[in-house]
């Protein structure tokens, strides 16, 4: 059909609109060759479509329509504010702040920590050199992972964290992108890049939100390496604006003995995809990957997950409650490929979702790849309505219809919230979430 | 207080009460008792508005209204309350934020203020001593984890601090030890008084060792064949369902 040439043409706008702003692009946050390589390599493999096994269930639709070019690709750029009525979430103690506008660095609304053996730098108003990362998780990636190139090309900033030293307490980091501006003004690209050196530990927690009810268009991407040992607790929560598009890409590589915490709880934006790879590289290293999604009206919340175990004597819990109403879809595709040299991998999956609409739709699947006999894996996938029966005792005890619906709906999630160790932030999220079941005061109170 | 008259019910389109008349006057305690299949569940069920059980024919009236005319919901805020012959776990929905959204529930029904929080905690504490369960279980999931007898317990918890009008027990008494059954016929017992009515819903006589009731129905395939005072459940107790099954053909 028609979709062949749409493809082609829209990556030659990309190449485009790359060509016009690649020399005003800053060469701290990415090399002009190391930016060249990256659009050349999305351009041949080309942007993704539906038609891809595991795109099928993204809404792809707004690449065609989205202005590739980063808002914030003046230089120097001038200070973010915060615009009319735009909100940051509350701030939780102990947690340094840093905040983007639209892909710009906005330091009055952001607070560092010193903390010893972290050192956080935001590249664009760095002058020291990052910290290279040492296996480029990108690198070898797969086809579902080239989005990561679209922010490679075209970022404007990128935060580097890098945790070299363990003392008490892990340090706590906060980053906040906040997307105003619509997407005819251009997209935002929020980048990161964290390392953690043998045996330290990180909590980090990424917000993704809006302000200004627009369209926005957001391409993000993070790369993570957990050396031998090291811990990193990872929050992701994603708020985008209720007309935003949200692409996302992780990248994640853990060496030996490394143990990687991933929870992530999806809600806002119209068309959310979010695309995760995580490589269990070294022996012992564990993964808890816990996620959450809710769509409602038109939502598309798209999520695919590829965990690779390589080495022996490797684990990955992964958890995933997806809650679709009205006619939202709610996807995840979770993928476990375990390699001949990961004997005694241990991998157990659950992915439930619930079905709160009648034009609805979950699709929760999941993917095993195993080319050794020496694994236990557990995988368990369902989709389904609300429990009747939990309705009608609810009910039976003079609750109202809306009241025992949302409650049960909350309760879905409970197996993903309940894992946020940080109560601050787990009253945050289970007030937005009760705020996001509709407009929730009866359910609130209850919490 | 509850008057039910020639009520026919369809569950899967197959009829299991086939016109089933009984009156529950205010402040008496009413016990229904049968085999097997007899529809002792469907009429516990019926009453409190269970989705699925299709009613074909009579009525019931509950305080002089028309009961089946209100939605589940309703009738619980009115006053009735079912105690669950299979009480269902609810993993995430806490146990004491249930009873607290139950009983501002039937507070905001009857125009009442919300219900003070530590008042509530102290009736709540109270009723779960009288009841014997640990005060951990407030904190869980509503029944999750818990055994059957700590499930029927939770049931007449959740009906002692509602304090409903009409409860109708269905089979709390089944899959519950001699002592567990003491405390639940000792909480249920706490709860009769002149103003409310009880429906015990059995299969067996001995829940009525401990809780005494006024009237004793039997119900066979769809219908209450006889009636009478305690003496009658003994009397089924020994000669057995036999006895009254053939009444009925």
């Amino acid at each position: 059909m028609t979709s062949e040439p749409r493809t082609l043409a829209l990556a030659k706008r990309v190449l485009d609109e790359y060509a016009a702003v690649r020399e005003s692009l800053p060469a701290g946050v990415v090399s002009a060759a190391r930016r060249q390589e990256a659009i050349q390599s999305l351009a041949a493999q080309g942007l993704p479509v539906t038609r891809e096994e595991n795109w099928r269930y993204s809404n792809l639709r707004p690449l065609e329509r989205a202005r590739f070019i980063p808002v914030a690709a003046a230089d120097p750029m001038p200070l973010p504010v915060l615009p009319p009525g735009g909100e940051l979430p509350a701030r939780l103690t102990g947690f340094a702040r840093h905040v983007f506008i639209d892909g710009t660095y906005a330091p009055q609304l952001s607070s560092p920590l010193e903390a010893p053996g972290l050192t956080l730098r935001n590249l664009r108003s760095s002058t020291a050199p990052a910290h290279p990362p040492r296996a480029r998780p990108a690198s070898g990636s797969p086809p579902e992972a080239r989005l990561a190139l679209l922010t490679e090309a075209f970022a404007t900033d990128t935060t580097s964290i890098h945790v070299s030293a363990a003392a008490g307490e892990p340090p706590r980091v906060e980053l906040v992108f906040l997307a105003v501006a619509a997407a005819d003004a251009g997209a935002s690209y929020p980048r990161v890049q964290v390392a953690l050196d043998p045996h330290t530990r990180l909590v980090l927690l990424e917000r993704h939100v809006g302000a200004g009810g627009g369209d926005s268009f957001i391409n993000s991407s993070i790369e993570l390496e957990i050396s031998r040992g090291a811990q990193l607790t990872h929050y992701r929560l994603q708020q985008a604006g209720a007309r935003a598009t949200w692409l996302d890409t992780l990248a994640a590589v853990l060496a030996a003995d490394a143990r990687y915490r991933l929870l992530a709880i999806h809600s806002g934006a119209l068309s959310a995809r979010s695309t995760s790879y995580v490589r269990m590289a070294g022996a012992g290293a564990e993964l808890t990957f816990s996620a959450a999604a809710l769509g409602d009206r038109q939502q598309v919340q798209d999520n695919f997950a590829l965990v690779e175990h390589l080495a022996p004597h490797t684990r990955t819990e992964q958890t995933f409650r997806g809650i679709a109403s009205g006619r939202a879809r709610v996807a995840f595709n979770g993928k476990i490929a375990v390699r001949e040299s990961a004997a005694g991998t241990d991998s157990r999956q659950s992915l439930r979702g619930l079905l709160a609409g009648p034009e609805a739709e979950i699709d929760v699947r999941p993917q095993l790849e195993i080319y050794t006999d020496d694994v236990r894996c557990s995988h368990g996938a369902t989709a389904g309505k609300l429990d009747e029966s939990m309705l009608f005792y609810l009910l039976s005890r003079g609750l109202a219809p809306e009241v025992a619906q949302r409650l049960l709906k909350w309760a879905f999630l409970e197996d993903v919230v309940s894992r946020i160790e940080i109560p601050d932030l787990r009253r945050q999220i289970e007030r937005d979430l009760a705020g996001q079941m509709a407009d929730a005061a009866s359910l609130k109170e209850l919490l | 207080m509850l008057k039910i008259d020639n009520l026919h019910v369809k569950v899967d389109g197959k009829e299991i009460l086939k016109g089933l008349t009984l009156t529950v006057p205010t402040g008496e305690v009413h016990a229904v008792m049968g085999p097997n299949g007899s529809g002792k569940s469907t009429l516990a069920n019926v009453l409190a508005g269970r989705p699925g059980y299709e009613v074909t024919a009579g009525s019931v009236r509950f305080e002089g209204r028309d009961l089946l005319a209100l939605a589940p919901e309703e009738r619980a805020r009115e006053g009735v309350f079912l105690g669950f012959q299979y009480p269902v776990e609810i993993p995430g929905v806490n146990n004491v934020y249930l009873l607290k959204a139950a009983v501002n529930a039937v507070r905001k029904h009857r125009g009442l203020d919300e219900v003070d929080a530590f008042e509530f905690l102290t009736l709540v504490r109270e009723k779960m001593r009288l009841m014997r369960m640990e005060e951990s279980m407030l904190s869980r999931g509503v029944n999750e984890g818990f055994s059957g007898g700590e499930k029927k317990r939770n049931e007449i918890l959740q009906m002692l601090v509602l304090e409903p009008k009409l409860a109708i027990l269905d089979e709390t008494d089944s899959g519950l030890d001699i002592d567990a059954l003491k405390v639940v016929a000792n909480g249920v017992n706490t709860l009769r008084s002149p103003e409310r009515s009880l429906v015990l819903v059995t299969h067996y006589q001995r829940l009525l060792d401990y809780i005494v009731p006024d009237h004793v129905h039997v119900l066979v395939k769809g219908r209450i064949t006889r009636s009478g005072d305690k003496s009658l459940a003994l009397e089924l107790e020994r000669r057995g369902y036999d006895w009254v099954s053939g009444e009925a053909a």
